[in-house]
C-alpha cells in the first residue's frame, strides 16, 4: 500500500508512450556512458589514456569483435543466436592460411578463401536452422565445436604465419598487403577501423532503411504475423546466419592481418563479447527490437572499459568478471516490465 | 440479500491516463452483474483492482463487508475472488489437471498427489459439463474454447464467492456459451456473485440480472435491470446515439473471383467447395471445431492442401504458399490479431505497410512516403488515435483490427478473408468495421467472413455458408438468414434431426 503503485520503469514507458522512443533513449544513455568512461579514464590516467595511440589501439582491437557484433545484431533481431562466430574466425583463418600455402604470396587468396570458408560455415548453420528446424542455440553450439575442431585439425594444431603476404611487415606494411588491413593506416587511422565503420554504417542502413531489414525485425517481432503478411520467413532466417558467417570471415581477415598469423586457438569467446555488446546496446534477445547504433556503442563501451582496466593493471581475470557483470546489469535494466 | 462486493469511488491513475475515475459497483450474492462499456472504458482495470492484479490509487473495495487487501492477488484469491481474464493465461505445456491446480496443487507430504489432482479435475470439469476434456492432455493441444473451460475450471477449483469473467464468450461458440451459462446459473444458485464482462448485449438478457455501464473510467449507470433497452445501453456506453449497427448488405455481382474446389485437409476440412463473387460478402458460420478457420488457412495457403484446388480470377493458386496468394490479391485478417496479425511493438504505419514494402522500396525504403501512405489508409478507416507512429500494442482491439484492414486496403487485394473480424471489439467500433467491410464489397472486392457470432453473419452477408464437421452443410441467402436458422444448421443432426434433414 505504501509503495508506489507503479514500478518506475512502467511509468517511464507510459510517459514515452512507445517502445521505439525508449530505444532511442537507451542509445543516448549508452552514448553518455561512453563519454563518461572516456572522461573517467582521462582523469585516472591522464598521461596514457586520452592519447591518440590509445584511442587507435582501442578502435583497432574492437574492430574484430565489432564486425562480429554487427552480424550478431541481425541474428538476435530475429530472436536467434549465433554461438559459433568465434570458432568460425579461427577455422576460417587457418583455412585461408592453408590455401595460401607455404610459398604463397597473395593476400587476396587468403582474404577470399577465409571469407568464403566462414560464409560456408555460416550457411551450414543457416541450413540447419531454417530448413532443418534446429533451434539456433543448439545448431550454432554444434558449429562452435565443429569449427573449433576444424581449426585444430586443418593445420595439425599449428598456427600459420601470414607475415609475408604481399610483402607486409610490421613496421610499415605496403597497401594491399595483408598486414596493411590490420595495422596499415590512412590519414592516421587504421584500415581495420575503416572496415568496421563501413560495415556498421551499412548495417544500419540495411536494418533501418531496407525491406530486408524490416523483414528481419518482423520475423523476430512476430513470426506468425510476418508469415501471414507475406514475409519470406524461412529465407530471412536463413540469410541472417549466412550474413553472420560472412561477417565472421571479414573479422577473420582483420584479426589475422593484425597478428600476422592465423592461430587455431584465436577467436576464443569472441561470440560472447559480440553477444554482450549487442545486448548492452539494447537489442532484445527476444527478437523484434534491434539497434546498430546501440551495438556500436556497446562495442565502444567494452573497449573503453578494458583499455582502462588494463592501464590500471587489473588482471584479465578481473576484466572477465567485470564483463559478465556488465552484461548481466544491462539485461536486468532492459527486461520487460515485471508483472506479478 | 448479502452484498458480496462493494466498490466505492475507485480511482486508478496510470502515468498520463486516468483509467478509473470514481467507479461504484456492488454485486449481490447469487446475481450475475454485467459490466458493459466500450474498449478503454476501464472494465479490465476495474476487475484487475478487484482481483488484486493492480493496486488502485484511491477508493475502497469491500468484500463481504470487509476491505479487500489491495494489490494482493493471492489474498483476493484466498478470500474467494476468482478471475478469468480475457487473455487466456494458461501454460501450454502443462496438462489440463496441472493447469486447474496450478499454484494450489494437492500434495501428499512433499510430493504431488497426482491421483487426487486428476480425480478432482475430472470432477470440476464434469461440474462444467465438459468431462470429455482429457485431464492428462496438454493445454496447448486444446482448442481455444476448451482452454477457456479449463480456465473456468481453475477458478472453480478453489473456494469461490465472487467470479469475475472477462469476455468469456468471445472465443466460444453458441453451444458452448449455452453450457457456460448453465454453469454460471448453477454457481449463482449456490450463492456465488458473478461479474460478467461482455460486448454482446444479447448475453445480458440471457444471463444477466443487473447491468453497470462504464464509460471513460466512470460509472455511466449502475444497477440497471437486465431488461434495459439496447438503445439505452448503447447510448450510455458511447455517450451518444449509434446509427444503425448493421449497414445494408451488398448484393454482389456475377463475376466469380475466388473458387474453392474440393478443398480437403484432414481432419478439419473434408472437401469444401465454394465461390466468392465480386462485391459479395460470403459468411461462413458453424460451431468452434467445424473447420471454419482451417478452411481460411487452406485458401490462404498457410497449410498445404491434401486435395482440391483454390482458383483466383480463373487461375489456379499455388497451394501452401501464402506469398503467392498475397501477390495474386488475397488478404487475411486472422482470428487472433495479437499473435497472428501484428508486430505489437511496431508503429501502426509499419504494421500497415509490411505486406507491401515493395511499393516503397527501390534499394532503400522511402520511409517518409511509407508513413504518409499508411497514414492515409489509417485515416480512411478512422483509426484512433490518428498517430501513425503509435505502437499498436497500445491500441484497442477495434483499432488493431482497423490496422490489419488498412494493410489489405493498401495492398488493393481482390478477395479479403476475415476470421472473426469483430472479436473483442466494442459495439461502436463493430458498427464501423461492418461499414468498412460492406464498403469494400461495394468497391468490388469479394469478402469471405468467418464468425462465431451468427447474428452478425445473418446481418451483413450476402450469403451464409454453414460448416459442420469440415463440410458445408447449408447455404442460406443473406436476406433469409437469422441467428436461429444458422444455428440449426450448425448443430449436429442428432440434436435436431428434423431440421437438418430438409437441408442435406
Amino acid at each position: 500500500m505504501s509503495s508506489s503503485p507503479n514500478p518506475p520503469r512502467l511509468a517511464f514507458a507510459g510517459a514515452l508512450g512507445q517502445r521505439a522512443k525508449g530505444l532511442e533513449l537507451q542509445e543516448y544513455a549508452l552514448g553518455i556512458v561512453v563519454v563518461l568512461l572516456f572522461v573517467v579514464g582521462s582523469i585516472l590516467k591522464p598521461e596514457t589514456f586520452p592519447t591518440w595511440d590509445n584511442i587507435r589501439n582501442m578502435l583497432t582491437q574492437s574492430s574484430v569483435v565489432g564486425v562480429l557484433a554487427i552480424g550478431m545484431t541481425f541474428v538476435i533481431a530475429t530472436a536467434g543466436i549465433d554461438l559459433s562466430v568465434g570458432s568460425i574466425v579461427a577455422a576460417a583463418g587457418v583455412f585461408g592460411g592453408i590455401m595460401v600455402g607455404d610459398d604463397g604470396t597473395s593476400s587476396l587468396i587468403f582474404i577470399a578463401s577465409a571469407i568464403l570458408f566462414a560464409t560456408f560455415l555460416g550457411t551450414c548453420n543457416a541450413t540447419a536452422i531454417a530448413y532443418g528446424r534446429v533451434v539456433p542455440f543448439i545448431a550454432t553450439l554444434a558449429m562452435f565445436s565443429i569449427a573449433r575442431g576444424l581449426a585444430l585439425l586443418l593445420n595439425d594444431k599449428l598456427p600459420v604465419s601470414l607475415l609475408d603476404l604481399n610483402g607486409g611487415s610490421f613496421g610499415d606494411p605496403r597497401p594491399g598487403s595483408l598486414l596493411w588491413f590490420g595495422i596499415g593506416r590512412i590519414f592516421g587511422i587504421p584500415v581495420s577501423v575503416y572496415v568496421f565503420l563501413t560495415i556498421a554504417i551499412l548495417g544500419w542502413i540495411v536494418l533501418n532503411r531496407t525491406r530486408y531489414g524490416r523483414y528481419v525485425i518482423a520475423v523476430g517481432g512476430n513470426r506468425e504475423a510476418a508469415r501471414i503478411a507475406g514475409v519470406p520467413v524461412r529465407r530471412i532466417i536463413f540469410s541472417v546466419y549466412v550474413l553472420s558467417g560472412f561477417l565472421a570471415g571479414i573479422s577473420t581477415v582483420l584479426l589475422c592481418a593484425r597478428l600476422g598469423s592465423a592461430s587455431p586457438v584465436s577467436g576464443n569467446l569472441y561470440e560472447l563479447d559480440a553477444i554482450g555488446a549487442v545486448v548492452i546496446g539494447g537489442t532484445s534477445l527476444a527478437g523484434g527490437r534491434a539497434t546498430i547504433v546501440g551495438t556500436f556503442l556497446g562495442v565502444l563501451t567494452f573497449a573503453l572499459i578494458f583499455s582502462l582496466m588494463t592501464q590500471l593493471n587489473l588482471s584479465t581475470e578481473i576484466q572477465q568478471v567485470t564483463k559478465g557483470l556488465i552484461v548481466l546489469g544491462a539485461v536486468l535494466l532492459q527486461r520487460p516490465e515485471a508483472r506479478y | 440479500m448479502t452484498t458480496v462486493l462493494e466498490v466505492r469511488g475507485l480511482v486508478k491513475e496510470f502515468p498520463g491516463v486516468k483509467a478509473l475515475d470514481g467507479v461504484d459497483l456492488d454485486v449481490l450474492e447469487g446475481e450475475v452483474h454485467c459490466l458493459l462499456g466500450p474498449n478503454g472504458a476501464g472494465k479490465s482495470t476495474l476487475i484487475k483492482c478487484v482481483s488484486g492484479a493492480v493496486e488502485p490509487t484511491s477508493g475502497e473495495i469491500l468484500f463481504l463487508g470487509e476491505p479487500l487487501p489491495q494489490g494482493d492477488p493471492a489474498g483476493s484469491l484466498k478470500r474467494g475472488v476468482a478471475t478469468i481474464y480475457q487473455e487466456l493465461d494458461l501454460v501450454p505445456d502443462l496438462s489440463v489437471a496441472e493447469s486447474i491446480f496450478l499454484a494450489h496443487e494437492p500434495r501428499r507430504g512433499p510430493l504431488l498427489d497426482l491421483d487426487r489432482m486428476y480425480r478432482e479435475s475430472e470432477a470440476v470439469l464434469a461440474r462444467l459439463g465438459h468431462d470429455a476434456i482429457p485431464v492428462r492432455a496438454k493445454v496447448g493441444k486444446l482448442r481455444p474454447a476448451a482452454q477457456q473451460i479449463v480456465s473456468i475450471a481453475r477458478a472453480l477449483s478453489g473456494e469461490m464467492r465472487l467470479l469475475i469473467m472477462d469476455e468469456p464468450s468471445a472465443i466460444l461458440d453458441e453451444a458452448e456459451i449455452s453450457t457456460l451459462f448453465e454453469v454460471v446459473r448453477r454457481l449463482t444458485a449456490e450463492g456465488v456473485g458473478v461479474i460478467y464482462i461482455t460486448h454482446r448485449l444479447d448475453e445480458i438478457r440471457r444471463i444477466g440480472d443487473r447491468v453497470t455501464v462504464l464509460a471513460d473510467g466512470q460509472t455511466a449507470a449502475t444497477g440497471l435491470p437486465a431488461s434495459t433497452s439496447t438503445d439505452t445501453l448503447v447510448e450510455l456506453m458511447v455517450g451518444r446515439k449509434v446509427e444503425q449497427l448493421y449497414p445494408d448488405r451488398p448484393a454482389g455481382t456475377d463475376e466469380v473471383l475466388l473458387e474453392v474446389r474440393g478443398a480437403r485437409r484432414l481432419p478439419a476440412v473434408r472437401g469444401v467447395s465454394l465461390e466468392v463473387r465480386a462485391g459479395e460478402i460470403v459468411g461462413i458460420g458453424g460451431l468452434v471445431g467445424s473447420g471454419r478457420t482451417e478452411l481460411l488457412r487452406l485458401v490462404y495457403g498457410l497449410d498445404p492442401l491434401d486435395e482440391g484446388e483454390i482458383v483466383l480470377d480463373g487461375k489456379r493458386l499455388r497451394a501452401g504458399d501464402p506469398r503467392a496468394a498475397i501477390r495474386r490479391g488475397l488478404g487475411l485478417a486472422p482470428e487472433d490479431r495479437k499473435s497472428q496479425a501484428l508486430v505489437l511493438d511496431w508503429s501502426q504505419a509499419k504494421n500497415v505497410t509490411i505486406a507491401d514494402l515493395r511499393r516503397f522500396s527501390r534499394v532503400l525504403l522511402d520511409v517518409r512516403k511509407e508513413r504518409r501512405t499508411a497514414r492515409q489508409e489509417l485515416r480512411a478507416l478512422n483509426t484512433v488515435p490518428d498517430d501513425p507512429d503509435r505502437a499498436v500494442r497500445l491500441l484497442s482491439g477495434g483499432n488493431q483490427q482497423k490496422v490489419v484492414l488498412a494493410r489489405w486496403l493498401l495492398h488493393e487485394c481482390r478477395v479479403l478473408l476475415l476470421d472473426e473480424p469483430t472479436r473483442g471489439v466494442d459495439i461502436a467500433t463493430k458498427a464501423e468495421i461492418y461499414r468498412i467491410i460492406t464498403g469494400l464489397a461495394g468497391s468490388g472486392l469479394g469478402v469471405l467472413v468467418v464468425s462465431s457470432e451468427l447474428e452478425e453473419l445473418a446481418h451483413i452477408c450476402s450469403r451464409v455458408l454453414v460448416m459442420r464437421e469440415g463440410e458445408i452443410v447449408a447455404e442460406v441467402d443473406g436476406k433469409e438468414a437469422t441467428e436461429l436458422s444458422l444455428l440449426r444448421h450448425a448443430v449436429a443432426p442428432t440434436d435436431a434431426p428434423d431440421l437438418v434433414e430438409e437441408v442435406v
